[in-house]
């Protein structure tokens, strides 16, 4: 079909429509504030609902009371941003209901800067909100895969009635590349299966509420939450093996963005007679620990490489049950790694290697 | 051969809906008409996008001698809407040299410009609408007419030519930029109005079919490029290095 040129905002604004999800709910904020301003156009023209709501407070409430009803709904958001909506999302991870968030991370911490970061890996990943409850994350590398994970978001959201988060950094938010969209204008309507609160003529009244008194109760929810989700480590865990078919000395680990340059990084090295190797997760929530493992096994010392401070570099130790060296190279404040301060930090490696 | 493009007037205001790739027209127009001897003063008034905005390629024009005026200090990396009064001055036509505009996305970036329509006075000027054909919004004759409408409503000017941008990064192909020539000539010919020039990166100015257009062609290098395509800076290993120069904080308004 034919390909459009799109900056990452706007292509997830249209990947949201073509998923079927006319819903949404945001608040500006630089730098995803593309995906309100894509959507404020778009969705009036297919029959959609798109609201500003007064703050990230309200829109994340306003997704739960959209998903409780059944509807495939969207929000989008920058870190500060997220962390507003932190509350609401443990309320519908509770309530078992689909919906998806994108964070086009900024850096941070506080009001921070606009330009782009990874320094909501932690809270994607681990400490997304209060409570025991996991939610799927998804970090594209470029705005075709992020055209392609916002869909897959949904399916994914809808199949075990989760939250699912799209991370990108800024530049995957504001960049523009050609991208092509599925056919279907517009994907067919969520079907709110026995939990969504259709109107109750007719049928016995269902209830969306995080509220358990009972300690028992809440028990075996939390067991409920947990089970689903190792259900989700079995069946969804997505990666990239980047140059690992030909042996090698040092693997670098990078999602998102950073991979895209690890990978001009690598080539480059290759020219070189230096051969490295990446490991890059897709979903970064659940962590794929077994392949990131077998990588780094190949390898005879392991790189995070990362748009923050070192914080899914927690995640390759865990996978490291070699016990191989793990390094760590990253920048943050919206200062982005350049190809050759990776390769700088490669050499350095491999050279001390070698003593 | 198409000609290159010769400004009728010393005032160039580029305006387009977001990504249309009016930073990358401006800038490279900017150098190219510098080399054709002009001297040249780029304003970048984009107060809508916070990223790949012409104050990012400064320092290659600057070597060429063309004077930038951006925002001063740290402020030049945030989203404020900042006027510096040098553009003021830019706006009264001077004799070879060319001012131009680099003005941000939408209706919503041309706003600005209402607000130094009166310092424009009586001075001719180009206002040019870049169209890229592969972009949404803009992909129809219907679609580019309107965000004419909304800009000039905006701006309180009149778009009086059309730059021609067709592209899709790397997988530009002919077909992609002359699919893009038969769009804006239809535009052309509804609105009453030229083509100022073509865009086209090269090589593809090369390409007999472009050869054989009858509108000016700019051919464009691509400047602003993401991290992992950047030039290699040895000796210098910082990427994007914040310059130390004092400025006054930031102060911002909601959420920046």
């Amino acid at each position: 079909m034919t390909k459009v040129l799109m900056k990452g905002n706007e292509a997830i604004g249209e990947a949201a429509i073509r998923a079927g999800c006319l819903h949404f709910f945001g608040y500006p904020i630089t730098p995803q504030s593309e995906v309100p301003e894509y959507l404020s156009k778009r969705l009036p023209e297919v029959g959609g609902q798109y609201v500003q709501a007064e703050s990230e407070v309200a829109a994340s409430n306003m997704i739960y009371g959209a998903a409780g009803v059944g509807m495939r709904v969207l929000t989008t958001s920058s870190s500060p941003g997220i962390s507003l909506m932190a509350e609401a999302l443990s309320y519908i991870a509770c309530c078992e209901l689909p919906v998806v968030v994108v964070n086009i991370m900024r850096c941070g911490p506080g009001l921070g800067g606009i330009l782009p970061s990874q320094s909501d890996y932690f809270q994607a990943t681990k400490g997304t909100a209060h409570g025991d409850f996991d939610i799927i994350v998804l970090a594209p590398s470029s705005v075709q895969e992020a055209v392609d994970l916002t869909i897959i978001s949904f399916e994914l959201a809808e199949k075990y009635r989760n939250p699912v988060m799209v991370i990108g950094d800024g530049m995957i938010g504001q960049m523009m590349e050609p991208v092509s969209f599925p056919d279907k204008e517009i994907g067919p309507p969520l079907d709110p299966g026995d939990w969504g609160l259709t109107g109750c003529k007719d049928r016995p009244r269902r209830i969306v509420n995080s509220l358990y008194l009972d300690p028992d109760l809440l028990y075996q929810q939390n067991i409920k939450l947990k089970e689903k989700f190792e259900l989700i480590k079995q069946n969804e865990l997505r990666f990239e093996l980047y140059n690992c078919d030909e042996p090698y000395d040092l693997l670098l680990v990078g999602f998102g963005m950073m991979a895209r340059i690890c990978k001009t990084a690598i080539d480059q090295l290759k020219a070189e007679g230096l051969n490295v190797g990446l490991f890059r997760p897709i979903t970064v929530n659940p962590f794929p620990y077994e392949a990131c493992a077998e990588a780094i096994g190949r390898s005879k010392s392991v790189i995070s490489v990362e748009m923050n401070m070192g914080q899914m570099i927690e995640d390759v130790r865990l996978a490291n049950v070699e016990g191989k060296p793990v390094d760590f190279f990253g920048k943050t404040g919206g200062l982005i790694p350049a190809v050759e301060e990776v390769q700088d930090k490669v050499r350095e490696s491999l050279a001390a290697m070698k003593k | 051969m198409p000609r290159p493009y010769r400004p009728a007037t010393s005032l160039i205001i580029i305006v387009g809906n977001y990504g249309s790739g009016k930073t990358e027209v401006a800038v490279n127009l900017a150098l190219s008409l510098q080399r054709q001897g002009k001297q040249v003063r780029i304003a970048d008034l984009d107060i809508v996008n916070p990223y790949f905005r012409c104050r990012e390629a400064r320092e290659t024009m600057e070597q060429q001698g063309i004077e930038v005026v951006t925002p001063p200090g740290v402020q030049r990396f945030a989203d404020l809407p900042i006027v510096v009064p040098e553009i003021k001055g830019m706006l009264r036509p001077q004799a070879e040299n060319v001012s131009i505009f680099d003005v941000g996305g939408d209706d919503v970036g041309a706003t600005l410009l209402s607000s130094l329509a009166e310092n424009l006075g009586d001075s001719p000027y180009q206002l040019l609408q870049v169209i890229n054909a592969r972009r949404p919004f803009t992909n129809t004759v219907e679609g580019c007419l309107k965000m004419k409408g909304a800009i000039e409503q905006s701006s309180r000017l009149s778009v009086n030519g059309l730059i021609c941008n067709s592209h899709l990064v790397t997988e530009t192909t002919t077909d992609v930029i002359l699919e893009g020539v038969a769009l804006a000539r239809q535009v052309a010919a509804r609105a009453g109005i030229d083509i100022a020039f073509v865009s086209a990166m090269a090589p593809f100015d090369q390409d007999p079919l472009l050869q054989a257009i009858d509108e000016p062609l700019l051919v464009l290098d691509r400047i602003m490029l993401p991290p992992w395509l950047r030039p290699s800076e040895k000796g210098d290993s910082s990427s994007r290095r914040l310059e130390t120069d004092p400025a006054p904080a930031v102060k911002p308004i909601g959420r920046p």
